[in-house]
């Protein structure tokens, strides 16, 4: 018993506890460190950008369009560019998505078919932003001659990036519908189809559209594919209508920061500013939607 | 805007029918099981006897009447001074199309400029045509589709049957965006190894091509080695982002699921999130605006001589960051997935949490953790905006992070981002570029997954 006690509180003993204690705290202190750098970079990004750029926020550069001397240009041009690129966007892959969504979860029968559409969905996910540039260039402007650097094609390349993303939230919302309802739906007599469309569709909705408004979110920061499909161009008058030359937030960001004036420096992080304030918005708007109105079953 | 116009017509017409159809079908219920259908299924079945010959219509017509367009201008007095045959001729046509349909297109031929007005009269009058016969067809499906509507007509099992198609045409939509990605890229590609041969593109080390430079020259070959764009892919996005995102990831994941109290938990992980959320365009202007001045300092102040605005230590560090998220989401899941009972059993015999977590539960997790980081090397390899700001146009070989090198997102946007032309190889390198990228990131993915779902079945 005294022997025992003795080995453990040797000199050697505690000695090799402290230094496993130590090696302990360390190892927190790193983990801790590993955050603290994160949200100290997430921080000086920040602090950066509002530093830099609220000065030039005022009602002349929210209604103004892009023109060649910093102070008299504004966002007004790219932001409409954005908002017709956005709903062109939205109005092709929401139904879409969430009609494939239904198909895949509900109605799909198991064959290959099905394991091949569920494998491109999964892996379109995946693919690189600028390669969807590739095919808007290549089979909107090439094969099907739509305007070049319009929001049209725009929104219709960023419509096939998005579409992924809303497939997969929509089945799993649609997947998070618990079977009792569809059982007791078919169990009164409703058709499957609707079953899916008075029943399990409402209540996935929520799920649905928080997917959709990130997805949207990625599509409304993205700049790689508008680039190569010429959404690059000097816009000085706002795009009247989806087949207009337009330009976006992004894009305009993107610019302006080429420009050699060191006023743009200004005008860019004011439009980064603008860009985030949307983006939080949008992104807000979807964590009160998942809160609001998802069904925990 | 025609086909918007017929749109809206043909959609409206829809309305009509719907409202038509379902009144003549509340007018011959008389009560329970008189009627196969509910009163809005007919509805329904109308408005899609109404819409789709019209819409059908209307986009065979896109269809077949460019041709008849073409033939009613050629025949026109002014396309008599067109050239005979060949490739003028259609480059002449093709213009003043474009120049008839979109008024301010700039003018290059004054020959176009003649036909200009002659192609604009055929457009209209052969829309004015398509959307006579589209209005014609909507009424002959719709008269149809109206004496449809009996007690004993099944229209809702008609209607179904039509919702199941548009499923199914919606969920096609995928396999055909990756058909028309696999196919553009394929096809373009295989245009410019005509130009090119394969051995020199994939394992030339020199890139230099030239936009504006002869397509047929003999050595065009030693101009278009991506070897340097594949080096420094990689020592960006797989080597320098890596360093840094791997650490901090994994370990702000550690902290995260085995130290931090659940409330800080809360709080922390959405706010890391936002560095994910945030777009990359901004990564790349902060990275041009900040870090890589301070790069360039540095390079300066350990003796390099005239170091460079633009460098890959930049643009990977900054990407790095950006991955922070991922990576650290995916460490999470995986260290998640380890059975507790073996963290337990580490603990129980007088382990540390420090040294259950790195001999234990990274051990177990690591295929999962190799997953991760596959996925986010795979992302961060595609990532265009931070390299086209930050790291350079340089095509250097070199295993120094402080010069500038470029990677193949940056020469894709580069070469496409002007108006180059078609049939030149330096715009069709850029596809050969996007089928490289587009394989490898397919592949780092179809390994990833396999590798997280064998990972996932050995605990279960």
């Amino acid at each position: 018993m005294s022997k025992s006690a003795s080995l453990w509180q040797s000199d050697e003993m505690s000695a090799r506890i402290r230094k496993r204690y130590a090696a302990e705290k360390r190892f927190k202190a790193m983990g801790m460190g590993a955050i603290l750098v994160s949200l100290a970079f997430l921080i000086f990004l920040l602090g950066t950008m509002i530093y830099e750029g609220i000065g030039g926020i005022d009602l002349d550069f929210l209604v103004n369009s892009d023109a060649t001397e910093p102070d008299k240009a504004g966002i007004w041009g790219s932001l409409k560019g954005s908002l017709f690129t956005m709903l062109v966007t939205l109005i092709l892959s929401f139904p879409l998505g969430v009609l494939s969504a239904i198909y895949l979860e509900e109605f799909a029968p198991r064959n290959r078919w099905t394991t091949i559409i569920e494998v491109s969905i999964n892996n379109l996910a995946a693919v690189p932003s600028i390669i969807f540039g590739l095919l808007g260039l290549a089979v909107f402007i090439q094969v099907m001659h739509l305007p070049r650097s319009s929001a049209l094609v725009g929104g219709m390349t960023l419509a096939l990036m998005t579409l992924p993303v809303i497939v997969i939230a929509g089945r799993n919302a649609i997947q998070a519908v618990p079977p009792s309802i569809r059982d007791a739906a078919l169990a009164v007599g409703a058709s499957p189809v609707q079953t899916v469309f008075h029943h399990v569709l409402p209540l996935a909705l929520p799920g649905i559209l928080t997917g959709t408004i990130i997805g949207m979110s990625r599509a409304l920061g993205e700049t790689a594919p508008l680039l190569l499909i010429g959404m690059r161009a000097f816009i000085a008058t706002p795009p009247g209508g989806v087949t207009d030359s337009a330009t976006v937030l992004p894009m305009q960001v993107f610019l302006w920061s080429g420009e050699i004036d060191p006023g743009f420096v200004q005008n860019t992080s004011a439009a980064i500013i603008i860009l985030l304030i949307f983006l939080v918005l949008m992104n807000g708007l979807a964590i009160y939607l998942r809160n609001r109105f998802e069904t925990r079953w | 805007m025609a086909p918007l116009i017929v749109l809206l017509c043909a959609l409206g017409l829809g309305l009509v029918g719907w409202f038509a159809a379902r009144a003549k079908a509340q007018a011959m219920f008389t009560g329970r099981g008189s009627l196969h259908s509910l009163p809005g299924y007919h509805g329904w079945n109308m408005a899609i006897w109404v819409f789709l010959p019209a819409f059908l219509g209307w986009a065979l017509w896109q269809v077949i009447s460019p041709g008849l367009v073409e033939t009613a201008v050629l025949s026109n007095p002014a396309a008599a001074s067109l050239p005979e045959f060949g490739f003028q001729r259609d480059a002449i046509i093709a213009e003043a199309r474009n120049m008839a349909l979109n008024p301010d297109a700039p003018t290059f031929n004054p020959k176009a400029a003649n036909l200009v007005p002659a192609f604009t009269a055929a457009i209209t009058k052969y829309n004015w045509i398509g959307m006579f016969i589209s209005l014609i067809l909507a009424f002959v499906g719709g008269a149809w589709g109206y004496t449809r509507v009996r007690a004993d007509y099944p229209a809702r099992t008609r209607v179904e049957r039509s919702m199941m198609m548009l499923l199914l045409l919606a969920s096609m939509i995928a396999i055909l965006t990756t058909v028309g990605i696999v196919g553009s890229l394929i096809f373009e590609t295989g245009v410019f190894f005509t130009y090119v041969s394969p051995i020199d593109f994939l394992f030339g080390t020199q890139w230099a091509p030239d936009p504006f430079g002869s397509a047929t020259a003999p050595n065009l070959g030693e101009d278009y080695g991506a070897i340097p764009l594949f080096w420094g892919t990689i020592f960006i996005g797989a080597i320098i982002a890596m360093i840094v995102a791997i650490p901090l990831g994994l370990m702000s994941a550690i902290y995260l699921t085995q130290y931090a109290d659940a409330r800080l938990r809360k709080w922390i992980k959405p706010v890391l999130e936002i560095l994910a959320g945030i777009p990359t365009v901004v990564y790349g202007y902060f990275a041009a605006l900040t870090v890589a001045p301070m790069v360039r300092d540095f390079a300066g102040s350990i003796g390099m001589a005239n170091p460079s605005t633009e460098s890959a230590l930049a643009a990977g560090m900054v990407m790095g960051i950006m991955i922070i998220p991922f990576v650290s989401s995916m460490a999470d899941d995986s260290i998640a997935a380890v059975p507790s009972a073996m963290r337990d059993g580490s603990l129980a015999m007088g382990a540390t949490k420090s040294e259950t977590i790195k001999r234990v539960l990274i051990p177990a997790a690591l295929p999962g953790i190799v997953a991760g980081v596959m996925l986010a090397i795979s992302r961060a390899i595609g990532e265009t905006m931070i390299v086209y700001m930050a790291a350079g146009a340089a095509a250097n070989l070199s295993a120094n992070p402080l010069e500038s090198m470029t990677t193949v997102t940056y020469q894709i946007a580069k070469l496409l981002g002007g108006d180059g032309e078609f049939d030149h190889p330096a715009t069709l390198a850029a596809f050969a570029l996007g089928l490289v990228l587009f394989i490898v990131t397919l592949l780092l993915n179809i390994i990833a997954l396999r590798v997280v779902k064998r990972f996932r079945e050995a605990y279960e």
